[in-house]
């Protein structure tokens, strides 16, 4: 029980090397039935988190048992745990996807796709800023493989930019890092934000550097205008499972900004308190209009979804930088519908691709659809989600997010362009559904037949599915993402922390 | 009977029908059919309630968060609507099933019919404003569904797409108006809202809200200037014509202002808007009537009208004004939906729509014939129809206004106009199709369709006779209740019936109906006259529009993106320039509080020498090699530099990851050109990446100056105290590495073995022709493996490993650990690669780099986990000093066990990034056609 | 001597930020790698400098922060991989896409080096070196 809070990250870890022993090398069948077990056991482990934040609030846990703020901890607390088992969920329907035939294009994606989940629900536990950048390399050289899984030209040049990309953003992160801890003389992220109050005033302006630059490198992850660039190409080449699950990366950067810049920089750090929210409001802002150019100009559909993760990662860092717990608490329940919403919609994409020969998921005339049935249904929910338009999750999490513009007095600005951004997206996608599904000629595709399986569908459903389960446990989901926001500014004490090493559960 | 069953019946419905679709026809029209008729049960039942003055209501919780609840009411206007809803809906559905051919998927049709059902009912009966909007946009989906029904027509779709943006984008403006509303009341509760008017009027929000809700309301009802997508629309089949642009979804518009009468309007800006709004698509939806070949066309325009009379009539400020809009609802639902429906039936019986050949069909179907000829008499007023009521109503209202001042004797005269219109183009539908000498090859003669498909007509046809006849037998209690929702203050003394004696209005009806005459008397000349009219196509210009805007964001989108890496890297080193520009220039003085240490000759050779590297370095990059040579100097000072600065495992470290990092970049270059032009480098270009690269530079200059003239307060003294007692080592750093952040070396090595990984799918199956001569036309040494590093390497091996155990065992307590031996080890490896070649190792066993990472990882994962053995978190540390004769004391630390997992999988990861690297350099090499240099 | 490590660790820094800003990737990575000497450097000096001081436990003695250095480690080995990978990435992309530029146009000097060394280059699939699987 105590290590609760240490094995979604353990977990995972294993699986890796379990699935790395050479044995597996020319097994592929049980490679994958292995990996899947495992997904099975991580989304049931992190219900399990889940559900326990919720009762007994958050869980911390002292790595090598060193107390804080010396050594490196893990706190679980409500909105890691949403994050851990959004994304176990992520993950095991875009694992099922890609053992329908994505993973046989080159070696060793099962473990890679383990080690991606390690990186990840680390970034999402760990309390300790240098062991959040290591997370961060972790995730990121497990993405820089899983991006070239597959290869082929356009692979290798959307790997090339990405990786330079993210290799100077670490660089950057690392600079902030020292200056860090310079200022605060601590990397206990609770440490700081204990510190940050009573700062002596001459580690103020490395204490703003640091934290701007910071913002920065998340900026990077979160795909913030004018770091957004790397992103449609990345999503738009790589392989269709990697797309999905990277569907959750974007969300990595927002977390790190709750976590340093809402708790560390929060209301009451005095000095430094809401440090460039005022800046990131704008970015945000534009953000989301680069969003639209975007996805008003593609030409495919992978393209379009990604440039909607623009939009939506504008919609988030709007929440973000609205610095109320209503935000923080919008931003969470969106964060799980456009998280869901667009791994679900790069899944059905690829069912959709599969279905039309050369023309892949290019906007222009092709054959008709073998199964257009279930695909346009998939494809008529994970568009209406997105758009916001009800009966599906995009409209609670819009309505969400406007409701707590309003509160914050922001509203004359976030609402015209979250509701733009709205018909933006459904004059593209409505465009893109017909073009896609009824402008066809000839006969259907022969070989889609053999390529489509009905593992692929699982996958997609699946996670259409949650949408549908988004909205009718909107209640309390809305309630418990209001808890956690409210548990992210409360924050948690060095002193509440040390209790674990005596083998409590904190308060 | 709970009201909440009156939305959710239809919306099993939908499941009824989806179930049946392989059914025959009868069966699925039938099944489809039989829960919407409960549902009208229901309301039925509930009639006398409401009429009583009670409101039925329904309330659950969903989001209370948002304030987002599932929360029904049935009060007058309600139940207006839904009768109109359910009922028409009914006949629509036994229509439909004779109208569909046996080709068309009937079973998707009645689902996304019932689905449409339900979005109506859930947007008249919501209590709750949020979840009004739920359904409202849920309309414009399922109305989206059934346009775009025969997909596979072009018009059908654009139409469709037409449709839905245009009310979609009205939605949104109704969703901030009713966002708004909320927050000004503090309650999205609907009878919340109505009680608070003063509050909404006197807020300063009052004119976005009322222009917001209205955007929603004119675009659904098709007002000037939104009404293109309702023609564009009728390529949607008859029935969907009949009910959702007839009788229901263009009302919802209606029933949005209806709605929020109470609390919006009796101001000025309302009945401006309003009224010249509804006065303008009055006018030109009729004009344009009269001027539609089309038979759904002309029947679309006139319905376009009469939203704009409906509309009108809410504008004007007089109490029987909003009744009369009510009472016309009614009306105007029954005589277009029966008008539409015979037009599908000409269509389906005569093969075309076109009134330029229909003609003289009296003859071959005089009952449908009749019966269309009383609507359209309805349609154009005529009295002892219901059309006539209404109508009469809006005369007489229309008499004394003044909205325009002066001017608002304008108002009556352009009424009676729009009225004269009306006559004529309902007349041109009479005229025209049923008389009018014969048809024009029509594709099949015409005849009578099958009695079930021309009942509903007859019921809607008969209302029209018995409203016209008794009104306020049949529709006074019920104006009476919806008055009731609309003038909460309570409602005045009305009568309609059918003679009011003589008086203005029955002047003017009789002036409209003369006028109407002599226009379509007239027709050749108008008509010439509008033929000068270049025909725009709603649909081609919507498309020409959204195709303009698409161009614009194709080329905007190029302009940002250009696809070049140097525009990314340079907009994030601009961004990382502002987060450290801006605070530090906000500091007066970089210069902090600490002492700072005297200049040391030492340090400052050392120093010059990384400035003199690196400038070398961005001057030979373009000579690659070079370059190389320079940075691994830089590199080499860095390691002494550490040293220097007391922290020899930093020197360690970097000396012997600079030596393998070297080796890397030596096989690196051996494929890639070793030298490139700088011919691409446009001056402009140096001057602003030398110009941002100073600026950068001297930021990270200057704060590396202001942290370390800072003092800090710093946690790291833990650290010292605590490394002998609690690590069991005297090297802090290491035991740092092992113990007290043991977690991140755990990282550490996993990002390496990652990597590994990574870089073996990256050369898995990649085919390179490796040079055999370098760029100035040497060629490579084609001696392999030199004889003497064979020798030197293979004595040195041994060597090689005794240093690294050495090194890894003295770790913990002295400068050294698993990494650097790791390290160490692997360049001795490699080295005889180098030497000896991929084949001499390969006969020599092959290493298993994959073993040496998973061994590695494993070791490392066990050693922390074994902490959970004595219920302690991970990588918890243990040691103990021992006592063995001859060797003496000595200790174990579990620490030594993880460090031992890092050597392993350090020489695994760096073996399988150069060895594999390597393998493509040697090995066979192909050779070249053509001689090379 | 504060000052002349910050000017120095500045330079590296400039002259690191030039290679990244140009179009091939064996220069970016040059110049990733001149940023991480000079990255480790500041990381290093974010726990001050101190000349002569025992790194390891002895009786009573000053001590260096310890910290800084650790992460420094860490940082230095996390750069090794990544470097690895990004140069090795290149080497693919030569192979895939006949240069190493990331410009996102072909600059003339590559198409005159690839005709002096006389190469063939032509993308190339991934494939599962051990063919399909079961």
């Amino acid at each position: 029980m105590m290590h609760l809070p240490g094995l979604p990250v353990l977990l995972p870890f294993f699986a890796a090397v379990f699935v790395l022993l050479p044995w597996f090398n020319t097994r592929l069948p049980q490679q994958r039935i292995v990996t899947q077990l495992f997904l099975l056991l991580l989304v049931a482990l992190c219900s399990f988190v889940f559900i326990d934040t919720l009762q007994n609030g958050p869980r911390a846990y002292a790595m090598g048992d060193w107390q804080a703020p010396f050594g490196i901890f893990l706190i679980a607390d409500s909105l890691s745990a949403f994050m851990l088992l959004l994304t176990a969920i992520l993950a095991l329907a875009a694992h099922l996807y890609a053992c329908a035939g994505e993973d046989e294009t080159g070696r060793f994606f099962h473990p890679l796709f383990l080690f991606q989940l390690m990186g990840l629900n680390g970034a999402f536990l760990t309390a300790d800023a240098f062991n959040l950048f290591v997370f961060f390399e972790i995730l990121l050289i497990a993405s820089y493989s899983l991006l070239i899984h597959g290869g082929g030209r356009e692979r290798t040049r959307a790997a090339q930019h990405y990786v330079l990309f993210n290799l100077i953003g670490s660089a950057f992160f690392l600079i902030a890092l020292a200056v860090l801890y310079r200022a605060f003389g601590t990397l206990n992220i609770p440490d700081m934000a204990a510190r940050a109050a009573q700062l002596p005033e001459e580690s103020i302006p490395l204490a703003k550097a640091g934290g701007l630059l910071l913002m920065v490198v998340f900026g990077i992850k979160a795909a913030l205008l004018p770091m957004h660039f790397w992103l449609p190409r990345t999503y738009g080449s790589t392989s269709i499972p990697v797309a999905a699950l990277f569907a959750v990366m974007t969300k990595v950067g927002i977390y790190s900004l709750w976590r340093i810049h809402t708790v560390v920089y929060g209301e009451n750090a005095g000095e430094v308190a809401g440090l460039g929210m005022d800046i990131l409001s704008w970015l945000a802002g534009a953000t989301l209009v680069a969003g639209m150019i975007g996805a008003l100009a593609s030409k495919t559909l992978r393209w379009l979804i990604a440039n909607l993760i623009i939009i939506s990662v504008g919609t988030l860092l709007v929440s973000v930088s609205l610095q109320t717990e209503a935000g923080v608490a919008a931003g969470l329940y969106y964060t799980l519908h456009s998280t869901f919403v667009s791994g679900a919609f790069f899944l059905v994409a690829g069912i959709i691709l599969m279905q039309r020969g050369q023309a892949e998921d290019r906007f222009v005339r092709s054959r008709p659809l073998l199964y257009p049935r279930l695909t346009g249904v998939l494809f008529a929910i994970a568009a209406m989600a997105v758009i916001g338009l009800p009966p599906f999750s995009g409209f609670i999490g819009k309505l969400f997010v406007m409701q707590a513009a309003y509160d914050a007095g922001q509203a004359h600005w976030v609402w015209p362009l979250i509701l733009v951004s709205g018909l933006v997206a459904l004059i593209a996608l409505s465009r893109a559904g017909t073009t896609l599904f009824w402008r066809t000629q000839g006969t259907v595709v022969p070989e889609a037949k053999e390529r489509v399986s009905r593992l692929h569908f699982m996958g997609a459903s699946m996670l259409v599915a949650m949408s549908v389960v988004l909205v009718i446990a909107a209640g309390p989901l809305t309630e418990w993402s209001m808890r956690a926001a409210q548990d992210l500014h409360a924050g948690i004490s060095i002193s509440a922390l040390n209790r674990v090493v005596e083998g409590e559960v904190v308060e | 009977m709970s009201l909440i069953w009156v939305p959710v019946l239809p919306l099993l419905g939908v499941l009824v029908a989806l179930i049946l679709g392989r059914f025959p026809r009868s069966m699925l029209a039938l099944g489809t059919a039989i829960l919407p008729a409960v549902a009208l049960g229901i309301v039925i039942s509930l009639i006398p309630d409401v009429f009583a003055g009670n409101i039925p209501t329904f309330y659950a919780e969903w989001v209370p968060l948002l304030s987002l609840n599932v929360s029904f009411m049935l009060d007058g206007l309600g139940l207006m609507f839904t009768l109109l809803i359910l009922g028409i809906g009914l006949l629509v559905v036994l229509y439909a099933r004779y109208y569909l051919s046996p080709a068309d998927n009937a079973g998707r049709f009645y689902a996304s019919l019932l689905l449409f059902m339900t979005a109506m009912l859930g947007v008249v009966l919501s209590a709750n404003l949020i979840q009004m909007w739920f359904f409202w946009e849920l309309t414009s989906v399922s109305s989206f569904m059934l346009i775009s029904y025969w997909s596979h027509r072009s018009d059908a779709r654009k139409g469709a797409r037409m449709a839905m943006t245009i009310t979609g984008a009205g939605g949104l403006a109704l969703l901030a108006g009713l966002l708004l509303i909320g927050q000004v009341v503090g309650s999205y509760d609907l009878r919340t809202v109505l009680d608070s008017g003063t509050l909404i009027a006197e807020s300063s929000l009052y004119p976005v809200i009322v222009i917001l809700v209205l955007l929603g309301a004119f675009t659904k009802s098709a007002q000037f200037p939104f009404h293109a997508w309702l023609p564009q629309a009728m390529a949607a089949p008859t029935p969907v014509s009949a009910y959702l642009h007839s009788a229901t979804m263009v009302k919802a518009g209606i029933f949005l202002m209806a709605r929020f009468y109470p609390v919006l309007s009796h101001t000025e800006l309302w009945f401006a808007v309003v009224s010249l709004v509804g006065l303008t698509t009055l006018l030109y939806g009729a004009y344009t009537a009269l001027f539609k070949h089309d038979l759904k066309g002309l029947l679309a325009y006139s319905t376009i009208s009469h939203l704009g009379l409906i509309t009108l009539l809410l504008g004007l400020d007089t109490e029987l004004a909003s009744l009369a809009a009510m009472f016309h609802v009614i009306n105007h639902a029954v005589f277009k939906a029966s008008l539409f429906m015979a037009a599908g039936i000409i269509d389906h019986e005569a093969g075309s729509r076109d009134m330029r050949k229909l003609n003289g069909l009296f003859r071959y179907m005089p009952y449908t014939a009749t019966l269309a000829m009383v609507a359209a008499a309805s349609m154009a007023g005529v009295p002892l129809l219901n059309g006539f009521l209404s109508k009469e109503m809006l005369f007489a209202e229309s008499l004394h206004q003044d909205i325009l001042g002066s001017l608002s004797w304008l108002i009556p005269l352009l009424v009676t106009v729009g009225g004269a219109l009306a006559v004529a183009y309902s007349l041109r539908f009479i005229h025209d199709v049923f008389f009018n000498g014969e048809p024009i090859d029509l594709p099949k003669t015409p005849h009578e369709p099958p009695v079930f498909m021309r009942v509903p007509v007859e019921i809607l046809v008969v209302l029209c006779l018995l409203v016209g006849v008794f009104p306020e037998f049949i529709v006074g209690d019920l104006l009476m209740a919806v008055g009731a929702s609309l003038m909460p203050t309570g409602v005045p003394q009305f009568s309609i019936s059918v003679w009011h004696g003589f008086n203005m209005p029955l002047l003017m009806s009789l002036l409209a109906v003369l006028g109407g005459i002599a226009l379509y008397k007239q027709r050749k000349v108008m008509f010439t006259f509008q033929a000068r009219f270049v025909e725009v196509d709603a649909k081609m210009a919507f498309e020409e529009g959204v195709q303009r805007v698409i161009a614009r964001a194709v080329s905007l989108q190029e302009w940002i993106d250009n696809g070049s890496f140097q525009r990314y890297s340079f907009w994030m080193i601009v961004a990382a320039g502002f987060a450290l520009g801006a605070p530090l220039i906000n500091l007066a003085e970089a210069r902090g509080s600490l002492p700072l240490t005297g200049i040391d000759p030492v340090g400052l050779g050392g120093a010059l020498l990384l400035i003199v590297g690196s400038v070398a370095t961005l001057l030979l990059s373009h000579h690659r090699l070079l370059a190389l040579v320079t940075v691994s100097v830089v590199g080499l000072v860095v390691s002494m530099a550490f040293a220097w600065f007391s922290a020899p495992d930093l020197a360690l470290t970097q000396l012997s990851v600079e030596v393998a990092t070297i080796i890397l970049f030596l096989l690196a270059l051996y494929f890639l050109p070793q030298r490139i032009g700088l011919h691409h480098l446009s001056p402009g270009r140096i001057v602003r990446d030398l110009g941002i690269a100073t600026v950068l530079g001297a930021l990270v200059g200057t704060l590396t100056f202001a942290m370390l003239s800072r003092p800090v307060d710093s946690i790291s003294d833990f650290f010292t105290a605590n490394a002998k007692t609690g690590g069991g080592g005297t090297n802090v750093v290491n035991v740092i590495l092992v113990d007290f952040r043991g977690f991140d070396t755990f990282g550490e090595i996993t990002v390496l073995a990652i990597a590994a990984i990574g870089i073996y799918k990256l050369l898995a199956g990649i085919r390179l022709f490796a040079p055999s001569a370098d760029m100035d036309g040497r060629p490579w040494s084609k001696d392999a493996n030199p004889m003497m590093l064979m020798q030197i390497s293979q004595s040195l091996l041994p060597l090689a490993l005794l240093v690294s155990a050495y090194i890894f065992l003295r770790g913990h307590n002295l400068p050294g650990g698993g990494f650097i031996a790791g390290l160490i080890t692997a360049i001795a490896l490699i080295q005889q690669y180098i030497a000896n070649g991929v084949e001499w190792m390969r006969d020599r066993g092959d290493l298993k780099f994959q073993w040496f990472i998973v061994c590695g990882l494993s070791i490392a994962f066990l050693s922390g986990a074994g902490s959970w053995a004595f219920d302690r978190p991970f990588l918890t540390s243990w040691f103990d000093y021992f006592y063995l004769p001859l060797v003496g004391k000595f200790e174990l630390a579990s620490a030594m066990a993880f460090d031992l997992g890092v050597y392993l999988t350090v020489i695994g990861a760096t073996l399988s990034i150069l060895a594999n690297l390597g393998k493509l350099t040697t090995g066979h090499r192909p050779t070249r056609p053509d001689g090379g240099s | 001597m504060e000052l002349i490590y910050s000017i120095t660790v500045g330079v590296m820094v400039g002259c690191s930020v030039f290679l990244m800003l140009r179009g091939h990737t064996f220069s970016i990575v040059m110049g990733l790698t001149l940023m991480s000497y000079a990255v480790n450097l500041f990381l290093f000096a974010s726990g001050g400098l101190a000349t002569h001081e025992p790194a390891i436990l002895a009786d009573g003695s000053e001590y260096s922060d310890p910290l800084p250095q650790a992460l420094v480690l860490t940082a230095i080995v996390i750069g090794f991989a990544m470097t690895a990978f990004a140069l090795i990435l290149a080497i693919r992309a030569r192979a895939d896409l006949g240069n190493d530029q990331v410009d996102g146009r072909a600059s003339e000097s590559d198409v005159l080096a690839n005709k002096l060394e006389g190469e063939k280059l032509r993308q190339s699939p991934e494939k599962p070196s051990g063919g399909k699987y079961r």
